[in-house]
C-alpha cells in the first residue's frame, strides 16, 4: 500500500465522527433500496408458494363462470377420458368467534389424496383413539385446523372451534405450507354447513389431454390451468406490483443520491490534503488511487451495513406489503425471506457503485486542479456560479424530457414513473441556481433572525454552492416525495369518502364481501318484517373477462335507483332504467382498461355459453382496479344462475318512526344466524381503515426518505464545518462568541432546510399531480379528485426545520466542545 | 399436539375401522343356508359388511404374448345407517379397487388402486345384478355376459367375459367357512371358466387384442378372519384337462393352518366337489423376497390332491406381482399369475391360474 493511501486511511481514524456519519449515510441509502426490493420479492414469492401449495398437483380447475356448480357434473368428469384424477372442493370462508375470517376447504379426502398429496401427512396417529380417526369423515362439524392457526389461537385436537356457524370439534391438526390459515372439513358436512345441498364450488383436476378436455368443456364452464390461475392472480397484483417496484426504485434513487452526496463530500473535504500531498511530490495517480481506496472502503463497509439493515427492514416491510395484498386482493401471509449472501454482494456493489459515481466528478476536478489552488481548499468555489447555471440548463433539458415522458405515459405507466424520476433529477440540477437566486432574501431573513452570524451563514451557503446545492437537492427530493405522497393519499381518501357517500347508503349491511355468504332464507325472513323499505341482494363475484379477473356485481337496480346516488360519468339515476331491463353499467376502471364506452357491449361467459350485454352507463368506483360490471339481479340469474347473496343491504325510510326498532330487529336476527352486521358508518369506517392500512408501505417509504435526507443534510453540514474549523478561529478572533459561531452553524442548516422546503412546495405539488393524474390513472384506471390540503405542506415544513436543526446539532456540539483552544492553536 | 393426516383417515376409514370398532350388531352374519337367486345375487348385499367382486385371468395377445390381469372391487360397510338427514356424500359404504396387469414376456407388473365413497355417482353396486363401479372402473353383467372396463396409469382393460361353466357354490351351498365360530364365514360363488376376449393396454405395448380365460369370485359376509389368523394363500387353477381347482389356506400365528381351510374341485362338466383341509397338501418349494416390503413370499409350490389324482408343480409367472396398497386397503399382498404342470387323473396336464398370498408383509389378523 502506498504511503499516500496509508495517510488517507489514517485520516479516517482521526475524523472518526465524520467517517461514521459518511458510513451511516451510505448504509442508510443502501438499506432503503435493498429493504424495499427484498420485501417486494418476499411477498410475491410467498404468494407463489401459497398458490402452488393449495393447488397441489392439479393441472386444471373447473368451475362455473360465477357461483357454485351442481355436483352431478362429477359423473361427466368421471367419464371424461382425459381426467386422471379429480377432487370436488367447497371453498368458502368462515367467521371465527375471534373475529378472524378463515378459509374453509370442504373436500373428500379419499378423492383429494391424488390431487393434494401434500395435505396428507405420512404416518397415522398411532396414539390417538381409533374413533377420532373416523370422526372427520363420519361426524358432523368436525374439522382439521392447520398447525399455525392452532398454535396462534391456542387450539388443540379434541378442543372446539367457535364459529359463526356453530361449534366445530377439532379432530386434528395438519401442516400447512401455504401461509394462509386453513380449516379442512369433509365435503358432506361442509355442504350442509353452507346450505349448499347438491352444489360444490369447483373441481380440481389432473388432466393429461388438455386440448381434448377443453374442447369438451368449453361451454358454460370456466376451466383454468394451474398456470393460468397463477397468472390470473399475478395479473391481479399487476398494478400493485408495479407500484411496489416504483417505490423500490424511488428508494434506490434516494439511496444512491445519498451515497453520491456522501462520496462527494469525502473527496471535496480532502482537496486541501490532496494539494499538500501533491506539492510534497505525490503523483496524481497515487492521489487518485488513495481516494478510490477510501471511497471503495466506505462503499463496501456501508454496503455491508446497509445490506444487513435492509434485510432486517424487509422483514418489517414485507409484513406491511402482505397485509395490503390481503386487504385488497387475496390472503397472503409473508414468508420470512431466507438470508442470502447475494444480498451482501448486491449491497456492496450498490454502495461502491454509487460512491464511485459520487466521487468521480470531484476526482476529475482534483486531478485537473493546480496543487497550490488545492492547498487553499475550495477549488469548487471558483466558477461555481457558472457551473450552477450550466447545471440548471441541463436541468431544464431534463425537465423537458420529463414532460415528454408524462405525455408518453398514455402508452405505458412505466413512462410515467420514468417521468417522475426525470422531474426530480431535473429540479435537483437547478438547485444551485435556486440557491443563488435565494441568496438575497435568505441573507435578509437570516440577518433578521441572528444579525451578523445570520448574514455570514447565508454567505457560507452560497460560497460553498458545490456542496450545499447537492445537500439541498437531496433534502428537497425527500420532502417533495413526502408532500407528493401525502397529497395523493389525502386526495384519494377524500375521493373514497365521496364515493362511499354515493354508493353505500343502506342503513344496514348484512354479510361481508370476502366473508361468509348470506343465506337466501335470511332474505326471505327479512321480507316478512313489515316496515323495511327495500333490500339490495348484492352479489360480488370474480369472473374472467378477456383473460383478466374482473368483478361482477348483481344488485337490485330498482332499489338502488331509489336509495343511492351513484357518481355517474354522464347522466343521473335515470341510468338505472335500462339496467332493470337487462343492460349493465361498468366502473370507470373497466371502461378505461378495456376501452369500452356506453353503447358498447361486453360478452361474458354464462352457464349457457356467452352472453352479450350492452353497457348503458359508467360510474366512478374505487373497489376494483380491474373493473366492475354491475347488473340487475334478474339479469345475473339469467346469465349465471347463481342465487348466492354476498351481502344484503337493508334500507329503512328515514321518516319511519319505527326506524330504531327496525334496525335493532334486523341486527338481532342477523346475529342470531351468525351473520356479521354493519351500520352504514361502521362499514364506511372499516373501508377507511383498510384504505389507511393499504398505504402503510407508502408511509414507511416516506419516513425512510426523510431519514435518508436527514443524513444528507447532516453530512453536508459537518463537512462544511470541518473544512471551516480554521475560519471559526478567525471568527472568534474577530470577536464572535462561541454562541454566535454556533448560531451561524445552526442558521446555515436552517437556511438550507428553508430553501429545500420552498423548492419542495412546487415540486411536491407537481409530484402529487403526477401521482394522481398519471400514475394512478394509468395503473389503476381510476380518477382521483384532487383535494388540496395544507397538512402535507405543514408537515414538510416541520420536517425541514427539525431535520436541519437536528443535523446542525452535532457540529454545534463540536463548536462548544473544541472552541476556542483547537482553532487558536492552529492559528 | 397430535398430528394427523388425511392419508391416515383414508386408510383408517376402510379396513382399520373394523379393527377398532366392534362390528355393529346390525350387520347380517354369513351363517346358515342362503336363498340364492340370480342374477340378483351377483349384485350387492348391503346388509353384509364386506363384499368383493374379484376378477383374475390369464390372457394371450395375437402375437403370443401372455398377460395376467386382476380387477377387484371391494365394498366395505362403514356404518349400517348414516344419521339423518343423509346426503349423497354421507358415508355408508366405501368402495376400494385394485387393478393389476402382469406382462409376462415383458416381465413387468403394474397396479393401480382406488378408493371412494358412494357419493353422488362416484361408486356403487346394483342390487339386482352384477353392476359395480368405482369411478370409471366397471364390471357389469348383461344377458349373462360380463363386461369389464378399467383404465389407470397407462393400463387399460376392456373385456367381455362369457361363462362356459355354471356358477360354482363353494363350501356348503355357497357358505364358505373361514374359522371355527359362527359368522366366521362368507357366502362365496365363482364363475371358474369365463371365456374372455377384448382389449388390454399397457404403457409398453399399447392397446392389443387379447383372448383367454378369466375367473370371477364373489364373496360377502361380515366377519371373516378369526383372531389368531395371520393371512391366507388362495389359488385358482385351470387345468388343461378341463378341471378347475380353488384352494385356500388360512394361516395361524402359531404356524398351523386353520382347519376350516378348504377347496373346491370343478369337473369339466361343471360338477363340483368340496375339498376338505385333509384332502389337500400344498408345499412351498421356493420363496421370493420383496425388495419393496421385505415380505418373503412362496413362489413355487407342490400341490397334491390325491383323492382327485392331482399332483402339480406350479410357479409364479413373474416373481414380483406384489401390491402395496397404501392408498386404499392399506394391505400389502402378492396376487399374480401362476402356471405349472403335472398330472390330473393320471394324465399329464398343464395349468394356469392365479394365486393370492396375504399376511407375508405384515399381519392381517383381525382385519377381515
Amino acid at each position: 500500500m502506498s504511503v499516500v493511501t496509508k495517510a488517507f486511511l489514517r485520516y479516517l481514524r482521526r475524523r472518526r465522527s465524520l467517517s461514521l456519519l459518511q458510513l451511516l449515510g451510505i448504509a442508510c441509502g443502501v438499506a432503503a433500496a435493498v429493504g424495499m426490493a427484498l420485501s417486494a420479492r418476499a411477498s410475491l414469492a410467498s404468494f407463489e408458494t401459497a398458490v402452488e401449495f393449495i393447488g397441489g398437483r392439479a393441472t386444471h380447475s373447473l368451475e362455473r363462470p360465477a357461483g357454485p356448480l351442481a355436483e352431478t357434473v362429477l359423473s361427466r368428469i368421471i367419464a371424461d377420458p382425459a381426467v386422471l384424477a379429480f377432487s370436488p372442493v367447497i371453498d368458502r370462508r368462515i367467521l371465527l368467534a375471534t373475529g378472524e375470517t378463515v378459509r374453509l376447504l370442504g373436500i373428500d379426502p379419499l378423492l383429494d389424496r391424488a390431487v393434494r398429496p401434500q395435505l396428507a401427512h405420512p404416518g397415522t396417529p398411532a396414539a390417538s383413539p381409533a374413533p377420532e380417526r373416523f370422526a372427520f369423515l363420519l361426524e358432523e362439524n368436525t374439522v382439521l385446523v392447520d398447525e399455525q392457526l392452532a398454535a396462534q389461537s391456542r387450539l388443540h385436537s379434541g378442543g372446539f372451534l367457535e364459529t359463526s356457524r356453530g361449534r366445530m370439534r377439532i379432530v386434528g391438526t395438519f401442516p400447512n405450507a401455504s401461509g394462509e390459515p386453513l380449516i379442512l372439513m369433509d365435503i358432506s358436512h361442509s355442504q350442509r354447513l353452507f346450505e349448499l345441498g347438491g352444489m360444490i364450488d369447483r373441481v380440481d383436476l389432473i388432466v393429461d389431454d388438455e386440448a381434448g378436455f377443453l374442447a369438451r368443456w368449453k361451454s358454460g364452464f370456466r376451466i383454468q390451468s394451474g398456470q393460468q390461475r397463477r397468472a390470473t392472480l399475478r395479473d391481479m397484483l399487476g398494478a400493485f406490483r408495479l407500484n411496489l417496484q416504483a417505490l423500490s426504485l424511488l428508494a434506490l434513487f434516494v439511496g444512491v443520491f445519498l451515497v453520491y452526496n456522501t462520496a462527494m463530500f469525502t473527496v471535496v473535504s480532502r482537496m486541501k490534503d490532496a494539494g499538500i500531498l501533491r506539492s510534497l511530490g505525490a503523483g496524481r495517480r497515487e492521489i487518485v488511487a488513495a481516494f478510490l481506496s477510501e471511497i471503495l472502503l466506505f462503499g463496501a463497509c456501508g454496503g455491508i451495513l446497509g445490506g444487513l439493515a435492509g434485510f432486517l427492514l424487509s422483514r418489517f416491510l414485507s409484513g406491511l406489503v402482505a397485509g395490503t395484498i390481503s386487504n385488497l386482493y387475496f390472503f397472503l401471509r409473508p414468508a420470512a425471506l431466507e438470508w442470502d449472501w447475494s444480498v451482501l454482494l448486491v449491497s456492496v456493489g450498490l454502495g461502491c457503485g454509487a460512491s464511485i459515481l459520487g466521487g468521480i466528478f470531484p476526482l476529475v476536478e482534483l486531478v485537473r486542479a493546480d496543487p497550490v489552488q488545492a492547498i487553499r481548499g475550495r477549488t469548487a468555489v471558483r466558477g461555481a456560479h457558472g457551473r450552477a447555471a450550466r447545471a440548471a440548463l441541463a436541468g431544464a433539458g431534463v425537465l423537458a424530457v420529463s414532460a415528454a415522458l408524462f405525455w408518453l405515459a398514455r402508452i405505458h405507466v412505466y413512462f410515467g414513473f420514468a417521468g417522475s424520476f426525470a422531474l426530480l433529477i431535473g429540479v435537483s440540477l437547478t438547485t444551485g441556481l435556486a440557491l443563488v437566486f435565494c441568496h438575497p432574501p435568505l441573507k435578509r431573513l437570516l440577518a433578521f433572525l441572528a444579525g451578523l452570524p445570520g448574514k455570514v451563514a447565508a454567505g457560507n451557503i452560497r460560497r460553498n454552492l458545490g456542496r450545499s446545492a447537492v445537500a439541498v437537492a437531496a433534502f428537497m427530493v425527500a420532502i417533495s416525495m413526502s408532500i407528493g405522497l401525502s397529497s395523493m393519499i389525502g386526495s384519494f381518501r377524500q375521493s373514497l369518502i365521496w364515493w362511499m357517500g354515493t354508493q353505500l347508503r343502506a342503513d344496514l349491511f348484512v354479510g361481508k364481501v370476502g366473508g361468509a355468504e348470506v343465506p337466501e332464507s335470511f332474505y326471505r325472513e327479512m321480507q316478512t318484517i313489515p316496515g323495511l323499505a327495500g333490500f339490495d341482494r348484492y352479489r360480488n363475484v370474480q369472473a374472467l373477462y378477456r383473460g383478466t379477473t374482473i368483478t361482477l356485481c348483481a344488485v337490485d337496480a330498482a332499489v338502488l335507483q331509489k336509495f343511492t346516488n351513484f357518481g355517474w360519468l354522464a347522466g343521473g339515476n335515470e341510468n338505472w332504467e335500462p339496467v332493470k331491463n337487462g343492460t349493465v353499467i361498468v366502473s370507470e376502471s373497466f371502461s378505461r382498461r378495456f376501452r369500452l364506452r356506453a353503447g358498447d357491449t361486453v360478452t361474458l361467459d354464462g352457464v349457457d355459453g356467452p352472453a352479450t350485454l350492452t353497457i348503458t352507463a359508467i360510474y366512478y368506483d374505487y373497489t376494483s382496479e380491474h373493473g366492475v360490471v354491475m347488473m340487475d339481479r334478474s339479469t345475473y340469474l339469467r346469465v349465471f344462475n347463481d342465487r348466492t347473496i354476498t351481502t344484503l343491504g337493508v334500507f329503512i325510510d328515514p321518516g319511519n318512526p319505527q326506524r330504531q326498532a327496525l334496525l335493532e330487529e334486523v341486527s338481532e336476527r342477523a346475529i342470531r344466524r351468525g351473520l356479521p352486521v354493519f351500520t352504514r358508518d361502521q362499514l364506511r369506517g372499516d373501508i377507511l381503515a383498510v384504505f389507511d392500512s393499504t398505504f402503510a408501505v407508502t408511509r414507511s417509504m416516506q419516513v425512510l426518505s426523510i431519514v435518508v435526507a436527514f443524513f444528507g443534510i447532516a453530512g453536508a453540514l459537518m463537512t462544511l464545518f470541518i473544512e471551516r474549523q480554521r475560519e471559526f478561529g478567525i471568527y472568534r478572533a474577530l470577536g464572535f462568541s462561541s454562541r454566535q459561531v454556533a448560531a451561524m452553524t445552526l442558521l446555515e442548516g436552517l437556511g438550507m432546510g428553508m430553501v429545500s422546503f420552498l423548492m419542495s412546495i412546487g415540486v411536491g405539488t407537481a409530484l402529487a399531480w403526477v401521482l394522481i393524474r398519471v400514475i394512478n390513472l394509468r395503473s389503476f384506471n381510476w380518477t382521483i379528485f384532487f383535494h388540496p390540503a395544507w397538512e402535507p405542506y405543514a408537515v414538510a415544513f416541520a420536517i425541514a426545520v427539525l431535520a436541519s436543526l437536528g443535523a446542525a446539532a452535532y457540529p454545534i456540539w463540536k463548536v462548544y466542545k473544541t472552541y476556542p483552544q483547537m482553532q487558536i492553536r492552529e492559528e | 399436539m397430535k398430528k394427523v393426516s388425511l392419508c391416515g383417515y383414508c386408510l383408517a376409514a376402510c379396513f382399520l375401522l373394523l379393527a377398532a370398532a366392534p362390528a355393529s350388531a346390525q350387520w347380517k352374519q354369513a351363517a346358515g343356508p342362503y336363498p340364492w337367486k340370480f342374477p340378483r345375487d351377483h349384485g350387492s348385499h348391503p346388509a353384509y359388511r364386506t363384499e368383493w367382486w374379484y376378477f383374475t385371468g390369464n390372457l394371450s395377445a395375437n402375437a403370443g404374448a401372455r398377460y395376467g390381469y386382476q380387477l377387484t372391487f371391494f365394498r366395505q360397510g362403514i356404518r349400517y345407517k348414516p344419521p339423518a338427514p343423509a346426503g349423497p356424500w354421507d358415508i355408508r359404504d366405501v368402495y376400494l379397487g385394485h387393478f393389476a396387469v402382469s406382462d409376462i414376456a415383458g416381465k413387468t407388473f403394474r397396479y393401480a388402486e382406488r378408493i371412494s365413497r358412494t357419493g353422488p355417482g362416484l361408486a356403487g353396486a346394483g342390487e339386482e345384478n352384477l353392476d359395480v363401479r368405482l369411478l370409471d372402473w366397471t364390471a357389469r353383467m348383461q344377458s349373462g355376459t360380463i363386461a369389464l372396463q378399467a383404465r389407470d396409469k397407462g393400463m387399460a382393460l376392456d373385456l367381455t367375459l362369457l361363462p362356459r361353466k355354471p356358477l360354482v357354490f363353494h363350501g356348503r351351498n355357497g357358505l364358505s367357512r373361514k374359522g371355527p365360530q359362527e359368522g366366521q364365514a362368507s357366502y362365496y360363488t365363482s364363475f371358474t371358466h369365463l371365456e374372455t376376449t377384448g382389449f388390454l393396454a399397457t404403457p409398453a405395448n399399447g392397446r392389443v387384442a387379447v383372448s383367454g380365460r378369466s375367473w370371477f369370485d364373489h364373496e360377502f359376509g361380515s366377519n371373516q378372519l378369526a383372531a389368531g389368523q395371520t393371512g391366507w394363500d388362495w389359488f385358482s387353477l385351470a387345468l388343461s384337462d378341463g378341471r378347475e381347482v380353488m384352494l385356500y389356506f388360512l394361516r395361524r400365528s402359531d404356524g398351523s393352518v386353520e382347519p376350516a381351510s378348504a377347496g373346491t374341485l370343478v369337473e369339466p362338466d361343471g360338477k363340483t366337489r368340496h375339498l376338505s383341509r385333509a384332502e389337500i397338501t400344498v408345499t412351498a418349494l421356493e420363496h421370493w423376497k420383496s425388495p419393496a416390503s421385505n415380505g418373503r413370499y412362496p413362489s413355487r409350490w407342490a400341490v397334491r390332491i390325491p383323492a382327485a389324482g392331482i399332483d402339480l408343480t406350479i410357479a409364479a409367472s413373474l416373481a414380483d406381482q406384489e401390491l402395496i396398497t397404501k392408498g386404499s386397503t392399506g394391505v400389502t399382498y402378492w396376487e399374480g399369475a401362476v402356471a405349472g404342470r403335472g398330472t390330473s387323473g393320471n394324465r399329464s396336464v398343464t395349468c394356469e391360474g392365479y394365486a393370492e398370498l396375504t399376511g407375508y408383509a405384515g399381519s392381517l389378523g383381525g382385519l377381515f
